[in-house]
């Protein structure tokens, strides 16, 4: 059956068909009906529903949450769908004032942190121990960290000074999407050599006895 | 049987998330513009509390297991496992529409409702069954965990993999050396899809001959491709990282304050 | 019509034809290309191995099917590499779209491999929890806070592996609860992220980097993860500023582990040699041959593209 979807799914490449289209819309479908069970069974029963059974008295504030969860489905009943913004608000606000601290404490700080170093250590016996050595190393880091950062910041109105070190920005970035573009390939084909592998392996070659 | 927990904590987020909403509704059912402002208010105290307990190390706002901290942390939880299913109310809604009145392509929002009806209908059951939802002591798996096996992630995976076939063509129609800058670009990927994979040895495979030479050639392009990942992409990464960082930072307040509140529906002046 | 109007017009389906071909032979017949490995993967390695056994660990699978080729084989030779140098493994799954079958699958696979090892003793499963940034901050201060059962129901107060054991003091050094001596002993149970001598995240998406920017930024934990290729160049960031222990990114970075892996357990080698398994190794022959026919298309593409351009300049 497995093998059956793959190849259904496969038949897209050749060009659009119904039995694509059937595969992909039972897939939307399971997607969602999985997303209730695993909701259900390892969030709500054991975080809200067993604690509020088992020990009401120490869990009894667990219903406010069950609460701004429900109002969340307000928002399908027609004329008290504002409700659902107690919910909304409650939801998104927290996880942006979590991000807050996450995005200044795990990530501005540490990375800039990393560009505030001595630049000394070069070693010229070499062409790769050059590009290796420690002052080069923390050159690049810091002239490619804020080269990019001023092209970001000063995208608009750029001045002699600015305009030069965004252009070599670009470039820096330019290595980086390359790369990432390299890596995308990789990732991409990782998951075909997967399906295909479990075409072969699992299904064609059982089916030949091998 | 303990008594029932009244502490600090606890009440402050009943008062901001329990009456202050109830509340607010019954305000609300009165007074039109009350339903804009007063969840505002509740947004306020929800993204101001995880940062302020970071920094008030007091008991009623960050102490384990009873701050309004931590406590609004089991909450949330709890409200992202509501949020996760909210579009499947929308799509039952669309599709057995489009189901009841034979409009065209109702089979596959047939397939789509069977879909759901029976991956969801496993999981209830294994939730309120107590089977749960993945093996059972046995080793055999339950019903859910089988849809799982053969129908989600084959499909899930499949899908997915199709995006090799059409990278492969887009690299082919647009990965040009138009300028500068997209030449830096195509030499860097040239360079890290070869010296990331044993691409030489590959090549140079139905020539025994060539095969140390490969092999040698493979290793420094494989330093390269270090090279490259470890010095200028890290450094853009981070120039990135921080760049977007302050942008994600700078929103979260205007979220917070209620200045930005397009999540909610609403425009600058409602 | 010149043959470099034919080659830029050619239906995209013989492109198609080029890249199953360049996947599907290297799967039927494998050349066995050598997997150079890279710092970032022997320092992921290294850590594990520095790890002295009866230390406890944290395996969180935070990736869905669309990456299983890339991960699985990650979190699978994580979870062999522990159970291999007897580390104690706590397993969950943050990822909505697929982490928790997964995590059932590869925990089972990996699990039926070393017969002597006992659920709730020397390892368990979590299970899936939605909402991961929350979660996360739960599990800074107490476990049983954000997972109060495993998978299957069972209250995590019941598993051994969370129970008080005693302990010399050095090796709860990050627990900030008691401050006692150097030397003496204290009973203790694993309560907190903090007490976990890493997390390893296979991951795909963003929360891989919540472990990083959250977890080990405000408890301390180092964090090994395990990226697919496409969100890799971003980690090279946080491995040069010290957030990460080390990274094995994609597919190639799980061939590399098994490479490690192999050298330094025989019987893993030859387990990777013979197993039906899918495995990052098995892998690479395709992607060898998938990157050779994308280099082709890309110098091809750029060929047609400069003899278009000057014949367009001459006309």
């Amino acid at each position: 059956m497995a093998a059956l979807f793959t190849l259904a799914v496969l038949s897209f490449l050749y060009k659009d068909n119904p039995i694509f289209r059937l595969a992909e819309s039972l897939f939307a479908g399971v997607s969602l009906g999985y997303f209730v069970g695993i909701t259900l069974d390892q969030t709500l029963k054991p975080n809200l529903f067993e604690p509020l059974r088992t020990n009401f008295n120490l869990h009894w504030d667990l219903v406010i949450a069950g609460l701004l969860g429900a109002f969340l489905y307000m928002r399908y009943v027609p004329k008290i769908g504002w409700i659902a913004r107690y919910g909304l608000t409650t939801y998104v606000a927290y996880y942006i004032g979590v991000e807050f601290t996450r995005k200044v404490h795990g990530e501005v700080l540490p990375q800039m942190a990393r560009t505030i170093l001595p630049v000394r250590g070069f070693d010229f016996s070499g062409f790769e121990a050059f590009f290796n050595s420690p002052g080069m190393l923390a050159l690049c880091a810091i002239v490619g960290t804020y080269s990019v950062l001023i092209y970001f910041f000063f995208s608009r109105e750029h001045n002699v000074v600015t305009r030069p070190i965004a252009r070599l920005g670009v470039w820096f970035l330019m290595v980086s999407f390359g790369a990432a573009f390299g890596f995308t390939v990789m990732g991409r084909v990782a998951l075909l050599i997967g399906r295909l592998n479990f075409l072969i392996y699992d299904w064609l070659y059982p089916i030949f006895g091998l | 049987m303990t008594e029932l927990h009244f502490d600090t904590g606890r009440v402050l987020l009943l008062i901001c998330f329990g009456l202050v909403p109830v509340a607010g509704i019954i305000l609300g059912l009165m007074a039109p513009s009350l339903r804009r402002q007063i969840p505002l208010i509740v947004g306020f105290v929800a993204g101001i509390v995880p940062i302020l307990s970071l920094y008030i190390p007091k008991r009623f706002l960050s102490a384990a297991g009873e701050g309004m901290s931590p406590r609004l942390d089991q909450y949330l939880i709890i409200v992202a496992g509501f949020a996760l299913p909210l579009g499947i109310v929308n799509v039952i809604q669309i599709n057995s529409r489009r189901v009841g009145r034979g409009e065209k392509g109702w089979p596959f929002a047939l397939a789509l409702l069977v879909g759901l009806l029976l991956m969801g209908g496993f999981g209830v059951y294994g939730a309120v069954s107590g089977q749960g939802i993945g093996f059972l002591p046995s080793g055999a798996p339950t019903p859910f965990q089988w849809m799982t096996d053969w129908f989600f992630r084959p499909l899930q995976a499949t899908i997915f993999s199709l995006l090799a076939f059409f990278m492969a063509s887009a690299a082919f129609r647009a990965f040009r050396a138009r300028n500068t800058e997209a030449t830096i670009l195509l030499i860097a990927a040239v360079l890290v899809m070869a010296g990331r994979v044993p691409l030489l040895d590959f090549l140079a495979y139905p020539f025994p001959p060539l095969h140390p030479l490969a092999a040698s050639l493979s290793q420094t392009m494989g330093r390269l491709t270090e090279w490259i990942m470890d010095v200028p992409n890290s450094a853009a990464q981070a120039g990135i990282i921080i760049g977007a960082a302050l942008g994600a930072a700078a929103m979260a307040i205007r979220v917070i304050l209620g200045i930005e509140r397009s999540y909610l529906g609403l425009g600058k002046g409602d | 019509m010149s043959i470099v109007d034919r080659l830029l017009a050619i239906d995209r389906r013989w492109i198609f034809l080029f890249v199953l071909l360049a996947v599907t032979i290297p799967i039927l017949l494998p050349l066995g290309l050598p997997v150079v490995t890279t710092g970032s993967t022997r320092a992921a390695f290294e850590y594990i191995e520095s790890l002295k056994p009866g230390d406890i660990v944290w395996l969180s699978f935070d990736y869905g099917p669309s990456s299983a080729p890339e991960n699985d084989p990650m979190a699978e030779g994580f979870l062999r590499h522990c159970f291999k140098k007897d580390l104690r493994v706590v397993v969950c799954a943050l990822y909505p779209l697929g982490g928790l079958s997964l995590a059932n699958s590869s925990v089972a696979i990996v699990a039926k491999e070393f017969p002597n090892k006992k659920y709730g003793t020397d390892y368990v499963n979590l299970g899936y929890k939605d909402g991961a940034e929350a979660v996360m901050r739960r599990l800074g201060e107490n476990i049983a806070d954000a997972f109060p059962t495993d998978v299957h129901g069972t209250p995590i107060s019941q598993l051994p592996i969370f129970e008080p054991e005693t302990v010399p003091v050095e090796r709860r050094a990050i627990d900030r609860v008691q401050v006692k001596a150097p030397g003496s002993e204290v009973r203790m149970g694993i309560r907190t992220i903090g007490q976990f001598k890493v997390v390893f995240t296979a991951a795909t998406g963003l929360i891989g980097e919540y472990w990083i920017t959250l977890v080990n930024a405000q408890f301390g934990t180092p964090i090994i993860i395990g990226p697919t290729a496409v969100s890799a160049p971003k980690y090279y960031a946080f491995i040069n500023s010290g957030q990460l222990k080390g990274m094995l990114g994609g597919m190639k970075g799980a061939a590399e582990y098994e490479q490690l892996l192999g050298r330094k357990y025989p019987e893993l080698s030859k387990f990777y040699m013979e197993t039906r398994l899918f495995t990052g190794t098995k892998g690479m022959d395709a992607q060898a041959g998938i990157h050779a026919v994308i280099v082709l298309f890309i110098f091809l593409g750029n060929v047609a593209f400069f003899l278009s351009r000057r014949r367009e300049r001459k006309g």
